[in-house]
């Protein structure tokens, strides 16, 4: 006895050190990794990778990483025309560090050297509309070149018919202007006109910084802000609008940043209170917090391990699920506060060991399901909450024996109440058919009325201001923010150019089949389908000729030759402007063109049009990410099922057929009345509310399980478990307030599942039997 | 004390025939449907010839303008309020709409308001300078004061009486265009059914 004795406490003292020693190693680790480490802020990383289809990792994020870097600023001096107002905010934003290209109005220089390369190259960059008239023979295109020549609105100098006789660079550039935005060039300036008649000076630049620094981010947003302040007050009349994904996700991390420190600092204090009513004592508030502390530090290490980079949401949502270790202290500490005058505190230890156990692994198992889910900040939450509750418990078991030593020892509170709501569910036919009879009630009605919702933006609660200026810009320049491209992409740039002159037929047919409303090509041929336009201009050129002439129309013989144009000789050339974000070569030539597609009416048909040509992908992250949603709603309620009955199966195993299937009615009904009430609260299901479904199941069954110990005494658990759902409902309950949507409902669902886990797990009472009624 | 009862309402009725703009485009508002004859002539520096063009045009307030080049090949031009179309020669017409080129698009409401001495349109794109020519006849010089017109543009003249004559357009390279309407026609007040067609594209 003495010497088992010994060897017990010398592994308990062992276990103590190296638990000490681990966690001495998480915090250097941590120490070392937070300063490297980032913290993402960007909605885009929450979503999975595999949107962008079989392009290339290094072009998709390439693309994703530029588009959110774009800015685009229009201001407004008034109702009066003059660009002064949009000069000086130029001005200013040329001079911000944080931004990069800043440009406004173009010179006539830069203007100059467009027709200059223009013309150069003329016999290169044929237009499709000037290749289908030279298609036809010479005649088409002679007929055109005289119509703009008797034009009187045309503006063809005798310069023009002289040098261009077949006015390819007329065509090229008639070409463009088809393809420009509602923007209009005056003074220099790219600009438009709203409804109301105010002019709108365009502006636009980039991000210095393609990282998501939400530091950056936020400074950035609040020196425009500040900015827009003195220009307002310079040019009272002036009004600035702008887009950038960088509004959206500086709005974003605010949010979320808002909701840490009040719903943190609620949470905390809530819990504090609670402890401190029932313990009377300051210690058990320093030992939860040694457990949650522990649980959080763990936690943020080894996601930053795994990952690299801690995701904010993450952060708020693990944070309060790993508040949920602090229910392994209160059980251990409860069974103290009860027992702690007979026993010893190793023996309590020993007592609710296998419960705590049982517990941690039930509850670690369903967050490892979120393992499945594509989304990364999803399994950033599961490894995150599951090592953080692994470390907590660990805390629990290695240090509190010897940490609880003269704690008080005290009657349980409220122990008649308690005693009496026990006895009510073994003696009281109401309370024991009536209760979970009314919860299926309401579970019946609930789900009949629930809605299914997989749209993807209710990830973000997006302000209206911000909704408002986006709407604005889309009317004033007629560029939508869609989010709809097809990407095309090849091993070399050549290659890509050639994908994306098979493409265009395709994309033709399908405007005419309304599966679209607009698309943009990249106006750059391949340099194979330049030499065909060579041959085709050989062909063509004396008929037109000859027509010219018999017109009256004197000129001197075009000069035909080639001047063939690579891509990054385009890219260098002022004719690439406004094209070359939708371009993007790799180091080892690999490249890629975005062909952005507005008023998408069939998103599907355009995926099949995609997948049936090699080297294009169809990008539609709105829907593509709905449809995931769904996919993973629907594989989520299977796994969840499955559990269901892996469940009921052991409990039936472990207790028999009636009292297994009794014993899994509480489970069930918690899901249940989870549903109901997120129907009943105006929320629809999505993935979210199935992932608060399966922590409602893996909580649940906590409760089940320590009411079931035959170690410990019903009323013990009792308390234990009361504690546990108040400390769960004050931590997982504030993200009820959340703002951004998805997350409330998460918390609703939690909170109503784990209430109703609670008020039913009685029902699983293994003493009905022993004691008599 | 007859003579000079007419020699004062002749007086009066002088000064009423004063012509200004705004009498201009009171006049043309209530002519809805013109239809005339035009013959064109461009010239342009360094080439021998003048190209000459003619052919018949249309313009009604509610519908747009229709012009049809016969002579020396066939080109059918129509602007209306949302697109402006070109037909060559039997081609598939060319469509250009408003939301599809809004550069080009100002030219179309130009077009129109030179047509129809449209004040808010032209006030808006040019220095006007109107000048009351005596027996009703009138002038307008029109100076660009925007880009792109600026850039195309030195003058526009538009001369007439009763109705709009000659348009006179000087390009900024120093070649011009001369365009002068003639058989104007007010008569029948609404579109025929045919002259309805020419709209539809």
């Amino acid at each position: 006895m003495m010497r088992s004795s010994v060897l017990f406490s010398n592994r308990y003292r062992l276990a103590a050190v190296s638990w000490g020693a681990v966690c001495l190693m998480l915090a250097i680790t941590l120490a070392w990794l937070w300063p490297r480490a980032t913290v993402n802020s960007s909605v885009l990383a929450l979503l999975p990778h595999q949107v962008l289809g079989q392009a290339p990792e290094a072009l998709q994020q390439g693309f994703l990483q530029r588009l959110d870097g774009q800015m685009v600023w229009l201001i407004s001096p008034g109702d009066a025309a003059s660009p002064a107002a949009a000069a000086w905010w130029l001005a200013r934003l040329q001079a911000m560090p944080a931004l990069k290209q800043v440009q406004g109005p173009i010179s006539a220089q830069q203007q100059q050297a467009w027709g200059t390369f223009a013309w150069q190259h003329r016999n290169n960059l044929i237009d499709p509309a000037t290749r289908a008239r030279l298609a036809q023979g010479g005649a088409a295109q002679a007929d055109w070149v005289l119509a703009q020549l008797y034009s009187a609105f045309a503006g063809v100098s005798s310069q023009e018919i002289t040098h261009d006789p077949l006015m390819l660079v007329r065509g090229a550039q008639l070409a463009l202007q088809k393809n420009a935005s509602q923007l209009t060039l005056r003074d220099g300036w790219l600009m438009s006109t709203d409804s109301a008649g105010r002019p709108w000076y365009f502006i636009h630049g980039e991000l210095a910084n393609n990282a998501f620094n939400m530091q950056q981010s936020h400074q950035l947003v609040q020196q425009l802000t500040a900015l827009e302040t003195q220009l307002q007050q310079r040019y009272p009349t002036a009004r600035v609008v702008t887009r950038g994904t960088v509004l959206f996700s500086d709005y974003a991390s605010q949010q979320a940043r808002h909701d840490v420190s009040t719903l943190g600092v609620a949470t905390v204090a809530g819990v504090l209170l609670l402890v401190f009513a029932v313990f009377r004592s300051l210690r058990p508030l320093a030992l939860c917090a040694l457990s949650v502390g522990v649980g959080a530090l763990a936690g943020t290490t080894i996601t930053l391990l795994c990952f690299g980079e801690l995701h904010l949401m993450t952060l708020v949502m693990s944070l309060s699920i790993v508040g949920i270790s602090a229910d392994y202290t209160l059980y251990y500490l409860t069974e103290r506060l009860i027992h702690g005058g007979q026993v010893s505190a190793r023996q309590s230890l020993h007592k609710v060991l296998p419960a705590l156990l049982l517990a941690l692994s039930t509850t670690v198992l369903a967050y490892l399901i979120m393992l499945w889910a594509p989304f990364p900040a999803l399994r950033q939450l599961a490894v995150f909450a599951s090592s953080g509750l692994i470390a907590a418990c660990l805390t629990v078991v290695c240090w509190y024996p010897g940490l609880v030593r003269g704690l008080p020892v005290r009657p349980v509170p409220a122990t008649f109440l308690l005693a009496r709501w026990l006895a009510a569910w073994r003696r009281n036919r109401t309370v024991k058919f009536g209760l979970p009879g009314l919860v299926l009630v309401l579970t019946v009605i609930g789900l009949a009325t629930l809605k299914v919702n997989d749209d993807v933006a209710q990830l973000q609660a997006l302000p209206q201001p911000l909704l408002h200026q986006d709407r604005l810009v889309t009317a004033l320049t007629g560029q939508r923010a869609d989010q709809t491209w097809f990407m095309v992409y090849g091993a070399s740039a050549q290659q890509t150019l050639q994908r994306l002159e098979a493409l265009a037929p395709h994309l033709q047919q399908a405007r005419q089949e309304k599966w679209l409303s607009d698309y943009r090509l990249l106006p750059l041929a391949s340099l194979q389908r330049q030499q065909q336009d060579a041959a085709l201009l050989q062909q063509a050129a004396p008929a037109v000729m000859a027509r010219l002439r018999a017109a009256g129309v004197q000129v001197s013989e075009p000069e035909l030759t080639p001047e063939p144009v690579t891509v990054p000789a385009w890219l260098a050339s002022p004719q690439s402007e406004g094209w070359r974000l939708l371009w993007l070569s790799l180091a080892d030539g690999r490249s890629g063109v975005l062909v952005p597609v507005s008023g998408v009416n069939n998103s599907a048909a355009l995926a099949r049009l995609a997948d049936s040509l090699p080297g294009v992908s169809w990008i539609d992250r709105k829907s593509t990410f709905d449809q995931l949603f769904g996919t993973y709603r629907l594989l989520l309620s299977g796994l969840l099922a499955a559990a269901v009955a892996v469940i009921a199966l052991s409990y039936v195993l472990r207790l028999g057929f009636r009292a297994g299937l009794i014993s899994i009615i509480p489970s069930l009904l918690s899901l249940g009345a989870g549903l109901a009430a997120l129907s009943f609260g105006g929320h629809s299901l999505n993935l979210f509310s199935m992932l608060a479904l399966i922590l409602v199941l893996g909580i649940g069954i906590n409760y089940t399980l320590f009411f079931s110990n035959p170690r410990a005494t019903p009323v013990t658990s009792l308390l234990a478990i009361l504690l546990a759902m108040t400390t769960t409902l004050l931590t997982l309950g504030m993200l009820v307030f959340s703002s951004t949507q998805a997350i409330s409902s998460f918390g609703i669902v939690l909170c109503s599942g784990i209430f109703t886990a609670f008020l039913l797990a009685p029902l699983a009472l293994p003493s009905s039997k022993r004691t008599p009624s | 004390m007859r003579k000079r009862l007419l020699a004062a309402l002749a007086l009066v009725s002088l000064h009423a025939h004063a012509v200004t703009l705004d009498d201009l485009q009171q006049r043309f508002a209530s002519q809805p449907v013109v239809r005339a004859d035009f013959t064109q002539l461009r010239e342009i520096k360094g080439m021998a010839q003048p190209l000459k063009s003619s052919g018949h045009l249309l313009v009604a307030q509610d519908k747009g303008l229709w012009w049809q080049q016969a002579q020396p090949f066939p080109l059918t031009l129509v602007l209306d309020d949302n697109r402006m179309v070109q037909v060559i020669n039997g081609q598939p017409p060319q469509i250009i709409t408003a939301a599809s080129n809004p550069q080009m698009f100002q030219f179309n409401h130009l077009l129109r308001a030179l047509f129809q001495a449209d004040r808010q349109v032209l006030a808006a794109n040019f220095a006007i300078d109107f000048v009351d020519q005596g027996q009703g006849r009138w002038r307008i010089q029109l100076t660009p004061k925007v880009s792109p017109l600026d850039k195309l543009f030195t003058r526009i003249t538009l001369q007439g009486a009763a109705f709009l004559e000659q348009i006179d357009l000087s390009d900024k390279q120093g070649d011009g265009t001369h365009i002068v309407l003639s058989h104007q026609q007010l008569e029948p007040k609404t579109l025929t059914d045919d002259e309805k067609q020419r709209f539809v594209f």
